[in-house]
């Protein structure tokens, strides 16, 4: 891991060499709206990128526009080669996968049903899919006891340990979140985000998206701060002192 | 299939594998009293076996409409163009051709999953409601064909003498006989809708219906599952097309109408969407329902509506929910 | 719950089982409507059952028939061939009709024809009749055969008016159909030419089009071939595009037609039955005997028209007819007997009936009229 040379001023943070994800000038269009306009963005190996900013600054929308969920510009790359645009479940079978805002579970299936769709790319490999699900119920024990509830009938919180672990069920190269906290009470949102964090210390690298900042902050190696759909300032963590100074950032 | 602990869940076709505890007899009511209907309708013969035999026509359609609209959560209004292409097929190609049934209907089945690949192939990967309206313009056009193909469908003049189904030189062409055969359709039918939900594939389509976005995040091709639901289901309406016409021994361009929509609609909600058991309770009794009221005469609709009404209101999630909801409540 | 549940069953079973024991059929005599009281033929439909169920109480009224009542059930088939299919199995299995006086919607009764026929029950219709020979066999139609009404406004064309082409237009119904392949095939003999044939919909609220390419094509008149609001329509273009054409309109209730002749005036002519133009027919057998249709008609439904009712009515007379003549009921023996019915005056026109030939009507009933001042005249 590449850490950020301390001191630097905020926007010269250095961006790792050799990065798992690459964005160059990616740009996002609703229709005729322009949602995000082009910036670069970036992971290194074994990263956890927050992305911050506040309500419709675009960060939504830049893990729809990596997905190719939505019509883009520029470029992205994943592990040296581009990924393809406008056909998600290809991007998906590359290992990047996405856990998406509001967790889009599937409600009226069971947990296992959710997770076995996380699978999907797996396909009849019975095995593998049970050593998967052993990992996932190692980080969330309680989603082993809820395995034929129907997901929608959980709380908040299980629903998104679900969603995180279907995710894991795809065995990702890289994981990105939408706003995993939301609607979630303190202690719930401080117990999945510390489940991130062992995760990301095994090796895999994060994209996190965040409008609790403070809480992002503290496990991230660099966060990218959006707003109006442009690109901000990139932030070095360790530099952040106080909730002042990132308020400063905010409001810029 | 795989193993995994999934396929013990939701078990909706009464296989009796595991004693699953509370489900069970949710899951077998429904097919209990479809059973007592249709055994009703062979004992009694008549006109109980004629409108059965029309209920049991329906439930494979309704079945089929079930896989693309309750498994996979699309919605298409021209299945019945569907049915008109395999109806038609048989009867076109059984009197003027002299082909078998089989053949006709496997021909039918053709030509009804090429008008689906067309229609569904170019809407399917659009979002929003392109797919529905092309449905919709497909059961239209389907319909003027029909009508105005004369030389070929008789128009509205319609296509008579479509001779009955045969089986190994036994001609199915008795109440009991057609009740078995359309029974055996049935069960077949829904053997087949309880494979497909429990599958890789209904595991797809539960995904798609589920979240769309989702399911691409996880890597499953949206569109193409989208595209082969919407085959099923278009296959399944064929094969009930053609099985209406043997059994009728008639086809005509008002066979295969927007009310047919309307019908297998109001059976698929009163039924259970997305359930197995659900098209075919609720094509039985959607059928056998404004029979009951005959009676009436003038009020026979209003009664029908009312009782329409009152299944919606108390058991919203159709006949085969309102079932597992008597389960639960009976065992807390 | 278990109420709910146990009060459907209950329901269904009382529901089924009533429908399944057919009553005894000793006392009475049934006859069976199949007919489209809801749906497109719901106006003619409802007429023809009135017509029937006016005959059958004369005929209650004067003692029944060989003693026995005779008794009228009807369903509704929605004007849909599937429940046309389901009306008369219900009367087939559960009222044990012993014949059928059956409406106008053909698809449901060539759907059901097979199904009739295997019970050897001969059916009366207002409809065409089935194509197949086996089916023809046990169905017979008081319907006058598709050329008359055409014909006769080829015969006015040529003896009244300079009139020598014309335009045809209309609507997809098997019956038009028919019509119009007669108007084609017939219309040199009268020194007609057909220069334009045009089609429209039930429900097409503009015919402007049509009826601009049938003036295009130097027709003098429109042979008009369908029925229902249309008519007015057509009417209505005609004036909008100041159209010197003659408009002449199939067979139809006479009161579509009062608010044609206010748009169109004298060049508006229709073909009409004999009961239509009651008061106006000389002293004749067929005046007789729509008097002893019209005058109950008329006292039960005052001016409502009585075309499709006295067609109804003479399908009753028909029958019973055949039945005195067997002097039996049954299905076999009635159809036989109506084939040899020769010359029988109906309200509509004498009736032949032969073993090849089930359409009674041979001989044309038809008048052509126009309405003038508010009085219908017949015009040929």
């Amino acid at each position: 891991m590449t850490a950020a040379a301390s001191g630097a001023p905020a926007g010269a943070v250095p961006v790792p060499a050799d990065p798992v994800l690459a964005a160059r000038g990616l740009s996002a269009r609703y229709g005729e709206v322009q949602a995000l306009a082009p910036l670069d963005f970036v992971v290194g190996p074994g990263e956890l990128v927050a992305v911050l900013g506040p309500n419709g600054a675009g960060k939504s929308t830049l893990l729809r526009a990596i997905l190719g969920l939505v019509a883009t510009g520029g470029e992205v790359s994943f592990m040296g080669s581009s990924l393809p645009r406008r056909n998600p479940a290809a991007v998906a079978n590359r290992g990047v996968v996405l856990v998406p805002e509001g967790r889009g579970i599937f409600g009226p299936m069971t947990v296992a049903e959710n997770l076995e769709l996380g699978s999907w790319r797996l396909g009849r490999d019975a095995r593998e899919r049970q050593r998967r699900m052993g990992r996932v119920f190692e980080l969330f024990p309680r989603l082993k006891e809820r395995l034929g509830q129907a997901a929608g009938s959980m709380s908040g919180g299980e629903q998104q340990m679900l969603a995180i672990g279907r995710a894991l069920m795809a065995d990702p190269k890289i994981l990105l979140l939408d706003e995993p906290s939301l609607g979630l009470a303190p202690r719930v949102m401080e117990e999945i985000l510390e489940t991130l964090g062992v995760l990301n210390r095994a090796g895999l690298p994060v994209v996190l998206v965040e409008q609790r900042a403070p809480s992002a902050l503290k496990l991230a190696h660099r966060a990218y701060l959006l707003s109006l759909g442009r690109l901000a300032a990139v932030i070095d963590p360790r530099e952040v002192q106080s909730h002042d100074q990132l308020a400063q950032y905010y409001f810029a | 299939m795989t193993s995994s602990p999934s396929t013990i869940l939701r078990k909706a076709f009464p296989v009796p594998a595991q004693p699953a505890p509370r489900g069970r007899l949710a899951a077998v009511a429904p097919w209990l009293v479809a059973a007592c209907i249709v055994g009703y309708a062979l004992v009694a013969g008549g006109y109980p076996a004629t409108v059965v035999g029309f209920a049991l026509i329906y439930a494979v359609f309704v079945s089929g409409l079930n896989i693309f609209m309750g498994l996979t959560a699309q919605v298409s209004f021209g299945q019945s163009a569907f049915a008109a292409i395999g109806g038609y097929a048989s009867a076109i190609l059984t009197t003027q051709h002299e082909w078998g049934w089989l053949p006709a209907m496997v021909a039918g089945l053709a030509a009804a999953l090429a008008a689906a690949l067309a229609i569904g192939y170019p809407t399917l990967r659009l979002k929003g409601h392109y797919l529905s309206m092309a449905t919709l313009a497909i059961g239209l056009i389907v319909h003027e064909i029909a009508v105005e193909w004369e030389s070929v469908t008789l128009g509205y003049l319609g296509i008579s003498g479509v001779p009955p189904i045969d089986i190994a030189g036994y001609e199915v062409s008795s109440d009991r006989a057609v009740l078995i055969m359309l029974s055996a359709c049935v069960v077949a039918t829904a053997l087949a809708v309880a494979r497909i939900r429990s599958s890789r594939l209904g595991r797809a389509f539960a995904g798609i219906a589920g979240s769309e976005d989702a399911a691409r995040a996880l890597g499953i091709n949206v569109a193409r599952y989208k595209l082969v639901s919407f085959l099923l289901a278009a296959a399944f309406a064929s094969l009930s097309g053609s099985l209406f016409v043997h059994v009728v021994g008639y086809v005509s361009p008002e066979v295969f109408s927007l009310h047919m929509v309307i019908l297998s609609f109001t059976m698929l909600y009163v039924g259970g969407i997305g359930t197995v058991a659900g098209p075919v309770i609720g094509a039985l009794v959607v059928s056998v329902l404004p029979e009951t009221f005959r009676s009436f005469r003038d009020y026979q609709d209003l009664a029908y509506g009312a009782a329409l009404i009152l299944l919606l209101i108390y058991a919203p999630r159709g006949l085969a929910g309102l079932f597992a909801a008597l389960d639960t409540r009976r065992k807390p | 719950m278990s109420l709910q549940r146990s009060t459907m069953f209950a329901a269904l079973a009382t529901a089924l089982l009533a429908g399944a024991q057919p009553a005894q059929a000793a006392e009475v005599l049934k006859i069976g409507i199949s007919a489209g009281l809801t749906g497109y033929a719901a106006t003619v439909d409802r007429a023809w059952r009135d017509g029937v169920q006016l005959a059958a109480d004369e005929l209650n009224a004067k003692g029944g028939v060989m003693g026995r009542k005779v008794e009228v059930v009807v369903e509704d088939n929605r004007s849909e061939p599937q429940e046309a299919v389901t009306a008369y199995r219900k009367m087939l299995s559960s009222d044990g009709v012993d014949v059928f006086i059956s409406g106008c919607v053909s698809a449901g009764n060539f759907a059901a024809a097979t199904m009739v026929a295997k019970a050897e029950k001969p059916m009366m219709l207002c409809s065409i009749l089935p194509q197949q020979a086996s089916q023809v066999k046990w169905a017979f139609t008081t319907l006058p055969p598709a050329g008359f009404e055409v014909e006769k406004r080829f015969e006015y064309l040529r003896d009244k008016t300079q009139i020598r082409k014309v335009g045809v237009l209309h609507d997809p119904t098997p019956y038009a159909l028919l019509q119009k392949s007669v108007a084609e095939k017939v219309a040199g003999k009268y020194g007609l030419e057909v220069v334009d044939v045009e089609s429209y919909k039930q429900d097409d609220a503009d015919l402007s089009v049509q009826i601009n390419k049938i003036q295009a094509a130097g027709a003098g008149a429109v042979i008009k071939i369908g029925l229902g609001g249309t008519t007015l329509t057509a009417a209505k273009n005609m004036k909008q595009l100041g159209s010197t054409m003659l408009l002449l309109t199939s067979l139809e209730d006479l009161a579509v037609f009062k608010p044609v002749a206010e748009v169109l005036g004298d060049r508006f002519f229709f073909v009409a039955s004999p009961s239509q133009v009651f008061e106006s027919l000389p002293d004749s057998g067929m005046k007789t005997e729509i008097a002893r249709f019209l005058d109950p008609w008329r006292a039960k439904y005052g001016d409502r028209d009585p075309n499709w009712a006295s067609r109804g009515w003479d399908g009753v007379m028909l029958t019973v007819a055949a039945i005195q003549a067997g002097k039996s009921a049954a299905g076999p023996s009635v159809r036989d007997q109506i084939e040899k019915i020769d010359g029988f005056q109906g309200t509509t026109g004498a009736y032949r009936f032969s073993a090849d030939n089930h359409q009674g009507i041979t001989q044309n009933p038809f008048v052509l009229a126009t309405i003038a001042g508010n009085q219908v005249k017949i015009v040929q």
